[in-house]
């Protein structure tokens, strides 16, 4: 038996998502439960199987650095108070 | 990424600021027992409730009744599948493991497949009154729950649940639309289903539940109870039936119906497998178990066979990786 993760996406619309998981004892028959588990009305018409040991996972602190780089965004604010503060002066 | 916590306090602030916890996580211990613990309960629930229900595909009246009691039964297993998932992902207990202790009476489920449905009556009133009583809880636990598998997965055992409630309810507006003979057999239904329906609930929370500390529950057992009462309480009465509760009183000042006393040696008998029909439930699940073996057997040795072009078919092949 093997545990596979389970994703379905909705066509034309959203990224596939991860809803569950459950146990097969092939690729085949994992597909079968999913159906019968996750989409018995149709709540997604793309699904993948993945065996949860063919996930490939970030280790730890792998993909912590990119948590501390502010240089990567821009919130705007500088030029948000510089618009506003024309569109008042032309008011 | 997996988390964890210096102390049971950094857990405990971590739950109350509405975190929620992975499966993982370095959860404490104890913590992960008494999840796990709801968990089984609840798949084992659905597993014993499956059952009963199948019981009734052969017996439901009619082909519409009989299609939507299959897809019913088909749900409830369904349910059983995800959950007991997501309880073997804690890994306190294998799934293997779970079933050998249910079937050996050794773990728990809920109250209400402790009783024998004898009519479609019966059927009927399970339907409308314990799957009701279920959703109300489910939705509880849903709304807050801070384990995270199991909150995703409740989202759609709810979505699922509410279709069984409102076939629960279509069935009973039949019979009470219906004839005399209809209406009295609801009624002896109703009478021996509204308090293991209600009971389903349990006793008041104590003040030092773990579950709602750490946010698995987040309603209190005699709210939800509550709640139910306020709203089947007269549901019943609107569709002619008598609330077999001795002393119901509506309080006028409070603006609730007061169903009275509560005995809860009933329930302690059925958590305890002595309910009236605890014995039986778990045999026939046992025996279904051991019967349906070659089932499993036959699915796992093809495990050991050509994987990837099997009876079933795999859509267009895009996504059927073939493993050796």
């Amino acid at each position: 038996m093997h545990v596979y993760e389970v994703f379905i996406k909705k066509d034309g619309r959203d990224e596939f998502r991860h809803v569950g998981a459950l146990e097969a004892a092939t690729d085949e028959l994992a597909l079968v439960l999913a159906r019968e588990g996750y989409l018995r009305r149709a709540e997604g018409d793309r699904l993948w199987v993945v065996r949860r040991d063919h996930v490939i996972v970030a280790d730890d602190g792998f993909v912590s650095p990119n948590a501390d780089k502010p240089h990567r965004h821009h919130d705007g604010a500088a030029v948000a108070a510089h618009r506003k503060a024309a569109r008042q002066g032309r008011q | 990424m997996p988390r964890s916590w210096a102390t049971m306090e950094d857990f405990e602030a971590f739950l109350d600021d509405g975190g929620l916890v992975e499966a993982d996580d370095a959860m404490p211990d104890a913590y992960r027992q008494a999840v796990f613990a709801f968990i089984e309960m609840h798949a084992n629930s659905e597993l014993m409730g499956g059952l009963t229900e199948r019981d009734w595909i052969p017996k439901t009246p009619g082909l519409r009744h009989k299609m939507a009691v299959l897809a019913k039964t088909q749900d409830e297993i369904g349910h059983g599948h995800l959950l007991y998932m997501v309880a073997a992902d804690l890994g306190v207990k294998t799934r293997t493991e779970m079933l050998e202790d249910l079937f050996a009476g050794r773990s728990r489920f809920h109250n209400v497949f402790h009783y024998r449905a004898h009519t479609w009556g019966d059927q009927v009133a399970i339907a409308f009154l314990v799957d009701a009583a279920a959703l109300i809880s489910q939705q509880a636990v849903f709304k807050n729950c801070s384990y995270g598998p199991y909150k995703r997965i409740l989202r759609r055992i709810i979505a699922e649940e509410g279709f069984h409630m409102r076939l629960g309810e279509d069935r009973m507006m039949r019979i009470a639309e219906g004839t005399d003979r209809q209406r009295a057999m609801f009624q002896e239904s109703l009478d021996r289903w509204f308090w293991p329906a209600l009971q389903l609930f349990g006793p008041d929370s104590k003040p030092d539940d773990v579950l709602l500390r750490w946010h698995i529950k987040s309603e209190r057992n005699e709210v939800l109870r509550d709640r139910w009462v306020q709203k089947f309480v007269p549901m019943l009465q609107g569709y002619g039936f008598t609330v077999p509760a001795p002393d119901l009183r509506w309080d006028d000042e409070a603006r609730r119906w007061d169903v009275g006393p509560i005995d809860w040696a009933p329930l302690r008998r059925t958590l305890a497998q002595g309910g009236p029909d605890s014995a039986r439930r778990i045999r026939e699940a046992a025996d279904n178990w051991h019967r349906t073996a070659w089932v499993r057997a036959a699915l796992n040795n093809g495990a050991g066979e050509a994987n990837g072009d099997g009876a079933f078919g795999a859509g267009d092949g895009s996504t059927n990786g073939s493993e050796s």
